[in-house]
């Protein structure tokens, strides 16, 4: 398998590479449950799903306050309240030791949460 | 002898054909090649030991390898690496039970070949042009200025309002990226999977099956759009066999 | 600097195939209930690998970047 396969490029392949591996190896966002990793690994799961809701909420609301049907005071405890998850969250991320990237669990061939 | 299956094949015309090119190939670790057939249905498989099995890359490359010999001379349905079952008999059984939905899949793919096209950007290059773009259209905010509170919240809520709207942006562009392109594949009868955003600078990851003597064509469209697009940088790959347009939930 | 650039686009080449090869294709599959202490809890309409998972994980720990 030492053919080229590459039809059509005028760009820079450097970063496509670079790019392509990131697709490829999704080593790091796998979930591993075990019995030495049972806590960060549960954590891991369950700040997983709470994030995906999370962003999702927050989501939503930004279509909301664009669509401009909030009235200002709704927008305020909005924020307020969205702001404080996010707050909350990143505190929980950082007592789990644990990053963005770790968050997105690659669910094989559902693709991946977030 | 536990079997790795490579391809699923149709030889209904020329099994001799078939014979011969598996003499001259080898399967993984140096392994003979041989077909298992049930009526039309063929399976081009290896003996494997499960436990010998060394997970490497080399042997992926050399599985996909056989795949790949294989689908220049027929049309294949190529198996997911690692595809291992217990016996010729059982392998046989399984030809049997899904071979009405092999045989549509090998009728979907016959005679084409998957191409892949994954299109990169500068995204915060692309990003801030958008945003220029959009600042010119964008007039609400000053309407409500008056009213708006001053508040850590509602700075908080401006800044994601931003964000969203530069991601809806983005999306919209991709959209349009992606119809021109589909306006292009539509002439040249392709099928097509889009997938928007795969990375940060993959905006488009996309997959098409086409006749096989059409790569001349698509490779000239892909030109056509890459001129059209000098921000972007489109990468086209193949041909392929169809590893993106098998749909089989093999029982 | 022309080596070069032939050279990526074999790893290119070689990391698409990877991931078709490991991705894509056809699945000997089966649908999958996780079980816990002999109660069927939950199920997964997912098309995963019967045979091979341990492979595949094996297969992507750390030897799979050539870049």
């Amino acid at each position: 398998m030492s053919e080229n396969k590459i039809l059509f490029n005028t760009g820079s392949l450097d970063e496509l590479s670079e790019e392509i591996g990131k697709l490829t190896n999704n080593e790091e966002s796998k979930l591993k449950l075990g019995p030495d990793n049972a806590d960060s690994g549960l954590a891991k799961l369950v700040l997983t799903l709470v994030e995906l809701i999370r962003k999702l909420i927050e989501k939503q609301a930004m279509r909301r306050v664009d669509g401009g049907s909030l009235t200002e005071d709704e927008i305020e405890r909005l924020g307020e309240t969205l702001m404080k998850l996010e707050l909350k969250m990143e505190e929980l991320k950082k007592h789990f030791n644990l990053n963005d990237r770790d968050l997105n669990i690659n669910l094989g061939p559902l693709g991946d949460l977030m | 002898m536990e079997k790795i299956i490579y391809s699923i094949l149709s030889v209904k015309r020329n099994p001799e054909k078939l014979n011969a090119l598996l003499v001259g190939m080898k399967g993984i670790s140096g392994s003979d090649l041989c077909a298992v057939s049930f009526d039309e249905i063929t399976a081009v498989v290896s003996d494997i030991n499960r436990t010998n099995l060394i997970a490497d890359r080399s042997n992926a490359i050399e599985y996909a390898g056989v795949i790949e010999n294989l689908a220049q001379q027929f049309t294949v349905l190529p198996m997911r690496y690692g595809s291992i079952m217990e016996s010729t008999g059982s392998i046989i059984k399984m030809l049997e039970r899904n071979y009405h939905e092999f045989q549509q899949n090998l009728q979907k793919v016959e005679n084409k070949r998957e191409f892949g096209l994954k299109i990169f950007c500068d995204s915060e290059k692309l990003q801030a042009e958008l945003r220029a773009k959009s600042e010119t259209h964008t007039t609400t905010p000053a309407k409500h200025a008056p009213e708006i509170k001053n508040s850590v919240y509602r700075d908080w809520v401006n800044k994601k309002l931003k964000e969203h709207r530069l991601e809806e942006l983005l999306l919209t562009y991709v959209d349009s990226v992606i119809v021109k392109i589909t306006g292009y594949l539509d002439r040249l009868n392709a099928v097509n999977k889009f997938k928007k955003m795969a990375t940060a600078t993959n905006i488009i990851d996309a997959v098409f099956l086409l006749d096989k003597e059409r790569k001349d064509a698509l490779i000239q469209a892909v030109e056509i759009l890459q001129n059209q697009y000098p921000g972007l940088n489109f990468v086209l790959t193949g041909p392929w066999p169809p590893y993106n347009f098998v749909e089989i939930n093999i029982k | 600097m022309h080596n070069n650039v032939i050279d990526r686009s074999k790893d290119i080449t070689i990391l698409e195939l990877l991931d078709r090869v490991l991705n894509k294709g056809v699945i000997l599959s089966g649908d999958i209930v996780i079980s816990v202490a002999d109660v069927d809890l939950v199920y997964v309409g997912v098309k995963l690998m019967l045979s091979s998972v341990e492979t595949m994980e094996q297969l992507r720990s750390g030897k799979s970047v050539i870049v």
